[in-house]
Order: structure tokens, then sequence, then C-alpha cells
């Protein structure tokens, strides 16, 4: 009986263990495609509407999920608020603080982080387009890591129920 | 006006530098910074210079001098670093910032291929014209502006810089509100330079009364008939008349019932009925008050009002 419960115990510890690993390429993934989709909506405010970069966070922030509206949110204030703070300097330390849990690789974060630097453009078009790079950038891994996380889901699955059989008979 | 506001027009980098000129935050009249020359300002209409240290100089050579790099970095903060969302702006030669603040920039112009401005690059001239509402400026003319309760169209005369645009902003707040003179009703303005509301991303950063309506970067002939059909105006204002398309549509607009509040360059009544655009409006009676105006020691003065006839109006 007792034998029985353990090697349950190990099959369902190992089976948490592959889903929560699984979970973490999934919220990457959801991640990729938020940051993708932001950087659009930007490129459309930039295009469309001609709204500058404070004004946008502002709208990014009343838009997006918890995280990310608190980050925009505080970039709106800190750079519309008396005097105004410097937007890349504040971009990059808000985005930076907001990404840093994230799980992105280094180079994902980076796009992001130092885009502000790179927005210096006298026409909508120019800085429109930078932000399509980044866009373009961000939809590239969204697709791929779209892509690998289903197939790596489900070996990811295979391999922690069998780590759990093997461990359940080596300590049988 | 506050040191902060001042200071906000700055980097947060540079603003150290200018602590010591923000002190004249309510006599300062402009700040000049020219590329690789000194940095000027003008305070109670006299220029001085400022120096390294941010200290307030007499003679241009102890002034600092303004790098290319640094005018690129205020005119970046000065638009939010979002040069693209003021290239209408820079394009005709100043922007409205922050406090209604005008900034005047020059540089090297970029053509398309019909001659026209397309945009501006290298831009090595700022010209920093910090906003001065003065609130009662209006305060003597108001009597003459009323009859029975009913405002009535006027137009303002000087020559430039004889303080039309702050006259007419007082007046233009002061028939919004309502004074003892009259209730308040609803006046547009077409500010076509951003003069008049000082408007900055669409919020007018001058009090220009709580029943206005701003129609800003907008040509008077085409934002005078547009704001008549969508805003229903009893009042509508406009800054410096100077053409024969605008006279015709002030007298459009004076045909629809709307009161007008204009101002005009000119030394004297004569001249202004000189200009072949204005002699037909005159005639036609279509002011009911003409208020000449000029500076005298650095103050905006009234000379003289005249009724729709072009007499001389007596004092009440």
């Amino acid at each position: 009986m007792y034998k029985a419960v353990g090697v349950l115990c190990i099959l369902v510890g190992c089976a948490g263990w592959g889903h929560s690993l699984a979970g973490q390429e999934k919220e990457r993934v959801r991640h990729l495609r938020a940051l993708s989709q932001m950087l659009s909506q930007m490129r459309s405010e930039i295009s469309y509407g001609k709204h500058t970069m404070p004004e946008i966070c502002l709208s990014l922030a009343e838009l997006n999920d918890e995280c990310y509206s608190r980050c925009f949110g505080r970039i709106y204030e800190r750079t519309e608020g008396e005097g105004g703070t410097d937007f890349p300097k504040v971009w990059e330390e808000e985005i930076g603080k907001c990404l840093e849990p994230l799980p992105l690789r280094e180079d994902e974060r980076r796009t992001v982080t130092e885009l502000a630097k790179s927005l210096r453009f006298r026409e909508e078009g120019g800085q429109a387009g930078r932000v399509g790079q980044a866009e373009l950038f961000f939809e590239g891994r969204y697709r791929q890591a779209e892509e690998a996380v289903e197939n790596r889901s489900k070996m990811i699955h295979s391999v922690s129920i069998l780590t759990g059989l093997l461990l359940a008979i080596l300590m049988l | 006006m506050r040191a902060e506001e001042i200071l906000g027009l700055f980097p947060e980098e540079s603003r150290d530098r200018w602590r010591e000129v923000a002190k004249q935050a309510k006599r300062l009249q402009e700040i000049r910074l020219r590329a690789c020359l000194p940095i000027s300002i003008l305070a109670d209409n006299r220029e001085s210079f400022v120096d390294r240290q941010g200290r307030i100089v007499d003679m241009p050579e102890a002034a600092a001098k303004s790098a290319p790099e640094e005018l690129e970095s205020i005119l970046g903060h000065l638009c939010r670093y979002s040069i693209y969302a003021f290239a209408d702006e820079i394009r005709q030669g100043f922007l409205t910032v922050q406090g209604g603040h005008r900034v005047g920039v020059a540089g090297q112009v970029i053509l398309d291929g019909e001659g026209r401005i397309k945009n501006m690059k290298y831009i090595r001239y700022l010209n920093i014209r910090i906003a001065h509402q003065i609130r009662g400026a209006a305060d003597a003319l108001m009597p003459w502006l009323f009859e029975d309760g009913r405002v009535m169209s006027a137009l303002l005369i000087s020559p430039p810089g004889g303080g039309k645009t702050t006259m007419l902003r007082d007046i233009i707040r002061q028939v919004s509100d309502g004074t003892v003179y009259g209730r308040g009703v609803n006046v547009s303005v077409v500010d076509e330079r951003s003069e008049i509301a000082g408007s900055y991303l669409g919020v007018a950063q001058n009090d220009v009364g709580i029943r206005t309506d701003v129609l800003d970067g907008c040509p008077k002939v085409e934002g005078m008939m547009r704001l008549i059909r969508s805003m229903a105006p009893q009042v509508l204002a406009v800054d410096e008349v100077g053409s024969l398309a605008d006279a015709q549509a002030l007298q459009m607009a004076g045909g629809c019932g709307c009161k007008l509040l204009a101002t005009i360059h000119g030394g004297s009544m004569e001249e202004v009925r000189q200009k072949n655009y204005m002699s037909y409006i005159m005639e036609q009676g279509l002011f009911e008050r003409y208020v000449m105006m000029d500076r005298r020691q650095g103050a905006c003065r009234i000379v003289e009002i005249y009724d729709k006839e072009g007499k001389p109006c007596t004092r009440r």
C-alpha cells in the first residue's frame, strides 16, 4: 500500500515538474506575443496618431495586462510630470525592471530596453519604421517559439513521466 | 510663472546651468541659443548672457557657447523625445511647448520635389519665448466692448510688438467668462500660430475662458468657417488679419451673425484704412470698435478707441 502511494507521489511530482517546465515555455511565448502586439500598437500610434512617446506609453498602460500596464504608467508619470525626466533613461530603467523577472532571452530584453535610445527620428515614417523593426524581431521570435513549444511541451511531459517511472522502479 | 517651469524646458542633465536664469522667471522674455555662439537671455527688455556656471553676465565674451548636440538634446526634450509629432510646427519654424511657451527654430530646411519645406535638419538656433499671460490687460477696454450687455466686434490695431495678442487673449478670457458688463458667451478662436491659447497637445496653456473653443494651428480662412459650422460661436476671434482672403473670411463670419475680435498691424486708423483689403470692411461697419494701441517704456497701452464710423469714443 505504502509503496503504491509512494510510486503515485513520485509520478505526480515528476509530471508536475514537467508541467511547470512546459508552462515556463508557454509563458515565454505569451510574453513574446504581448511584446510584439505592444510594438505594433506603438507603431500605429506613431504613424496614424502622431502621438508623443509618453502619450503612447499612457495608452499602452491602459490597454495591457498588469505587469506592462504598471510599467508604462510609470514611464508616462515620470516623463510627463513636473519638468519631466528624459524619456530614453526612464524607458530603460522601467522596462528593464519590468522584463527582468520574465522568461525572456537576453537579446530579447535588450531589444526592448534599448529601443528608446534609437527613437530620434524627425518624421513619423522613420520612427514607426524603427519600432516596426523591433516588432518584426519579436514576431519572428514568437512564431519560432510557438512552433517549438508544442513539440517541446509533449517531449517535456513524456520525459518527466518517464523520469518518474524510472525513479519509482529504482526506489522499489 | 515658476522657476520650475523654466527648468522643465531643459533636459535633466543640464538643469543646474539654468537655475540662475530660472530665478528670473517673472521677468524673463527670451532665451536664445545659437550653435557655437554665446547663450543670451532677454529679461525686462535687457539682454544678458549666461556663463558656464549658469551665472548671468553682461559681456558676451564671458558667456558659455551652446554646442550643437546640446541644442539637439534641448529640442528633443521640448518635443518629449518625439520630434516627429511636432514636424508640422517645426516646418513652420516654431513649436509651442508645455506652459504655452513658443520655441522658434532655425537650421537647414529640407525641401520636397516641388520646392516646399518638407522638414528641417541641423536645427542650430533656438529662441525660447517665455509666455506671460497678463490677466486684466483688457480691464480698461472692457466698458467699450459691451453695449447693453451685448459684446461688440472689435479690431485691435498696433505696430508689431504693441501688445495686440496679449490684449486679445485677455478680451477673449473676459468675454468668455463674463464680466460686469455682460454675461459670458461662447467664443471660438482660430489660433493659426498657437499664440493666443498657446495650445500644447491640443490643450490651451493660457487661460482663454471657460466658454472658449480653440482650433489650433489652422489657417484663419478655413478655420473661421469651420468653427462657425461646428461650434456655433457667438464671438469669433482671430489674430493678425493680413490678407484679402482673411478679410473676406471675416466678412462672411460677420454675415453669419458672429461678433468678431481681431487684430491687425498698423500705426494709425488711416494706415489700416489704406490697406486695400480692409477699406471695404471698414466702410461696411463690420467692426463696431477700433482700438489703437502702442508700447511705451515696455508697457502696452491703449491710445484711442474709435467707433464704427471712425470717431473717437467719448469716455463713459
